[in-house]
């Protein structure tokens, strides 16, 4: 089966300037994938090149292994980073308008709007304009716009800035529903705790060019593991003598450790049993924003 | 097309629906009303004004034979406007007393004689100037004395009245042979011009410019008010930006007619009061005489003028991305809006000149010059046909040239971009 998004060597230029250089990268059906990179990286145009505002200079962008077309705005649904609605109009006026733009009929519409609504507990928003809501609920309801004529590929730029806590997870709980409901989810953020939440496969831009993509665990994988937590009930001493390690930081529970080669974590680990009781043993994966920062941020900032 | 419906559904409903859309409508109304009623108060109020005499002290002092046959003249007149208080000599204490005590509301006096000349005439009363209407009758008056007093007798009253008869020029309207033998009018041998047609031809040339930007300033609002909110880019990726520009265009020229039928009925209403029947005979104003070709002609320059100024508004209102700047974007389709109003509002008693018959093919000035042409002047049915082939050509023209300014303005955030900027943003979207 095609695959449900396929980007093909894609290339965007504005004037001399080149915004998108050559990105590839494919969305299964059901799968959230994560756009990551700085701030005028390319995410944004990259997006919109998959909604078809604009064209790419060279490459191809294939929806379920067919070329971009005018029915395909019913099966793509979208949340911008700046997300907006009319403020005057009513919640209930200006989405069914959206859904019904996106070739639902007025009761359909009708009816999943007030699923949504009743998803995000909040049903009395029904008759209230969108200029009456706090930030955070027109954010709702934007993505209420994005999602309410079920679409089959979603795109969310930035779907969670703005939030709070309780809001960002239940919003996450949505995605990923959604997400096991079969959609492909196509989703930019700068958050990398969300992305190591949600996504399988992430390409990180920096300056319109790939600088990295791949399923995250395999990402992590290639990156060394570079520190081990340890808590004891006791004190381990001499902890720095130890082959491969770079460093050791006292904390309050016990120790986080520097190395340069994960072989010397096994020697940590024997050297706390003998001394002490272990309470806690890991060896830290690379974090994404890590990785970020190692790939993008020396260069950039 | 099920798209451009839910557009034009969406535009229409929300306007109308607006607070402001509302309470605009009826201020308009109201304020219509009343204007339409003003002639009909003014009459009421200086009716009763014109009923009180005034009473002019008329001093024989200088010039009493003057003053005795302004008197017989006056009386002669059955008038209703002022009658005479009789004053020997002038002595201006008394006079003015007399002023301050109310017995006269003014008075007139006459200059020592000037060898055979007329002598000057003053009226001094406690106000800064004349009342109008007693100023002509007097006036008439004091010709009609002025004529004997110079022609001492040698003319015949009939003389006198006939030099005092003003002169009336009737107006024609010269029709080509060939068409009066197809036009009725002519064959009623009436071929002046219906005074009516003059007020049908201003009313729809203002009903243009004002609905038009009223709804065009609309548009570009809402396109920028869009814009500015991000809903755009929601709306581009849904519904092609041609169905939305043209589905804005249309719902708003549907709330446009909605206004124009409702101060039309308003207008109606009023005219059509008791009160106000004997003031329309006075105007010479007779609604049977409406040409009818007028009219509905009008309506089609109208329509087909409306989109091509509402595509324009469009496009503009898509390249400014903030409500703040839309003032100073739109001035120049203002400043081509009031000059094809002036244009046509000055051309009222010229309608055959040449500015407006090489007015009538340029696009944006013709719907309005071809207006005054039709209704008062002479214009062939080929050169109504031109013109409106002209403007539907420049419709579909400028039509396809805002769609892609839309297409591409929509996109555009920041300052508003220059022409260059633009063409190299088309270039970069590839539209």
């Amino acid at each position: 089966m095609a695959n449900a998004l396929l980007l093909e060597k894609v290339v965007k230029q504005f004037g001399d300037k080149t915004a998108v250089n050559e990105i590839s990268l494919q969305v299964e059906k059901g799968e959230i994938y994560g756009l990551l990179g700085a701030n005028g990286a390319g995410k944004t145009t990259t997006m919109r090149m998959v909604l078809g505002l604009i064209y790419p200079d060279s490459g191809r962008i294939m929806y379920h292994g067919k070329p971009y077309g005018k029915e395909l705005q019913h099966l793509i649904g979208y949340l911008p980073e700046e997300r907006g609605l009319y403020p005057k109009v009513k919640v209930s006026d200006q989405i069914k308008y959206l859904a019904r733009l996106r070739g639902m009929s007025t009761s359909d519409a009708d009816k999943s709007l007030r699923y949504w609504l009743d998803r995000f507990e909040v049903p009395e928003y029904y008759d209230k304009k969108i200029e009456e809501l706090s930030k955070g609920n027109q954010q709702k309801m934007g993505f209420v716009a994005a999602v309410v004529h079920k679409p089959d590929i979603l795109i969310l730029d930035e779907a969670f800035s703005g939030l709070d806590p309780v809001n960002v997870e239940l919003l996450k709980a949505t995605v990923l529903e959604l997400r096991d409901a079969g959609t492909s989810i196509l989703f930019s953020t700068h958050r990398m705790e969300h992305v190591e939440e949600l996504c399988r496969n992430i390409t990180i831009l920096d300056r319109s060019k790939t600088v990295l993509q791949g399923n995250l665990r395999e990402i992590k994988k290639r990156y060394p593991r570079e520190e081990v937590i340890l808590h004891t009930t006791g004190e381990v001493t001499g902890l720095e003598q130890l082959e491969g390690v770079k460093k050791v930081e006292r904390q309050e529970r016990g120790y986080r450790i520097s190395i340069s080669d994960v072989a010397a974590a096994k020697a940590i680990l024997r050297k706390a049993m003998e001394e002490s009781d272990v309470e806690h043993f890991e060896i830290k994966e690379p974090t994404l924003n890590q990785i970020f920062i190692k790939e993008v941020g020396e260069s950039n900032e | 097309m099920n798209r451009l419906g839910t557009v034009i559904g969406f535009t229409f409903l929300n306007k109308v629906r607006a607070k402001s859309f509302v309470i605009t409508t009826v201020i308009l109304a109201l304020l219509v009303s009343i204007g339409l009623n003003v002639p009909y108060f003014i009459e009421k109020f200086t009716g009763e004004d014109s009923e009180s005499v005034a009473k002019i002290g008329l001093v024989y002092g200088n010039q009493p034979e003057i003053a005795e046959s302004l008197k017989v003249y006056t009386d002669k007149q059955s008038n209703n406007k002022y009658s005479f208080v009789e004053y020997q000599v002038a002595d201006e204490a008394v006079l003015k007393q007399d002023i301050k005590d109310k017995k006269i509301d003014g008075y007139l006096d006459f200059s020592q004689d000037t060898n055979g000349a007329f002598p000057e005439v003053s009226f001094t009363s406690n106000k800064e100037s004349m009342d109008v209407s007693l100023q002509t009758s007097l006036q008439a008056a004091l010709q009609s004395v002025k004529t004997q007093y110079i022609t001492k007798g040698s003319l015949t009253a009939e003389q006198v009245a006939e030099i005092n008869m003003p002169v009336q020029i009737a107006t024609f309207k010269a029709l080509p042979d060939a068409a009066s033998g197809e036009n009725g009018e002519s064959a009623s041998g009436s071929k002046s011009i219906a005074i009516i047609n003059y007020v049908i031809v201003y009313v729809l040339i203002f009903l243009f410019f004002f609905s038009n930007m009223m709804t065009g300033n609309m548009i570009a609002a809402e396109v920028t008010a869009e814009k500015s909110s991000r809903v755009m880019e929601i709306l581009i990726t849904s519904v092609s930006p041609l169905t939305q520009m043209f589905g804005k265009i249309v719902g708003m020229f549907l709330i446009g007619i909605l206004q124009i039928a409702i101060f039309a009925a308003v207008v109606v209403v009023n005219v059509s009061l008791p009160h106000n029947a004997p003031l329309l005979a006075d105007f010479d104003l007779d609604l049977s005489q409406i040409n009818l070709q007028v009219v509905i002609l009008g309506f089609i320059f109208y329509i087909l003028g409306y989109f091509l100024y509402a595509t324009l508004f469009a496009a503009i209102g898509s390249l400014v991305s903030r409500t703040e700047d839309l003032g100073q974007a739109i001035m120049p389709i203002t400043m081509l809006s009031l000059a094809t109003f002036y244009i046509g509002i000055f051309s009222l008693s010229a309608p055959n000149s040449m500015l407006l018959k090489v007015c009538t093919y340029i696009p944006f000035i013709s719907p309005v010059s071809m207006l005054v042409r039709i209704g008062l002047g002479e214009i062939a049915t080929w050169e109504i046909a031109l013109s409106l082939a002209i403007l539907v050509i420049s419709i579909v023209l400028f039509g396809w040239l805002s769609a892609k300014i839309y297409r591409t303005g929509v996109l555009l955030y920041g300052k508003r971009p220059s022409f260059k900027e633009l063409r190299k943003a088309m270039k970069a979207y590839k539209i």
